[in-house]
């Protein structure tokens, strides 16, 4: 199942197209680029900031059927890491595939450990869960 | 203005867009995500020509 990636600023669409040309290290950007004006969706999502009228670096997972499963918002000053949103997306694909599953913390890949019907019998009993 | 929560649909939304794969302008829609049954990732940041 794919996955496609919309970035999203205040900025108009004619901008980004000035950017994208001037800007070398986008040359090989072929994502759409979406404009938000009016921060209208930024507002919708909770990451217009009042004080600039920009928007804070907001990453939000959308699922086939429309639903939010993951949300991160960064401030300003920290960038985001493609390795640690790809283990989020695909653990959400997963679970949307297996949905009696859950996966932990240590969970990297299809593969690794998941925990099956966590229930009553699992409480206090993780550590045995995920295999001692 | 009523703010995103997981596990809840996302209303439907639309925004302009320049397409760097076709040289133009287009327009992306929640609902055509849906439709098609395609995973959406939305990635806002601060503004262009900075240093993302």
């Amino acid at each position: 199942m794919g996955c496609d990636l919309v970035t999203v600023s205040t900025d108009t669409k004619f901008v980004h197209l000035a950017w994208r040309d001037a800007e070398q290290e986008l040359h090989n950007v072929k994502y759409p680029m979406g404009s938000d004006p009016t921060g209208n969706v930024s507002r919708m999502f909770g990451v217009w900031d009042d004080a600039t009228g920009l928007a804070l670096r907001g990453t939000f997972l959308i699922s086939p059927d429309g639903t939010l499963l993951n949300s991160e918002v960064n401030f300003y000053n920290l960038g985001r890491n493609v390795d640690e949103w790809m283990r989020k997306f695909k653990a959400n694909v997963y679970m949307g595939r297996k949905t009696n599953e859950v996966c932990p913390s240590k969970w990297k890949d299809d593969g690794d450990k998941t925990l099956v019907n966590p229930g009553a019998k699992m409480v206090g009993k993780v550590h045995e869960a995920l295999g001692g | 203005m009523c703010e995103m929560k997981l596990g809840h649909k996302v209303p439907d939304f639309e925004l302009e867009t320049y397409e760097p794969t076709k040289r133009d302008f287009g327009r992306f829609r929640l609902q055509d995500q849906i439709a098609a049954k395609r995973w959406t990732l939305l990635f806002f940041y601060p503004a262009d020509f900075t240093f993302v």
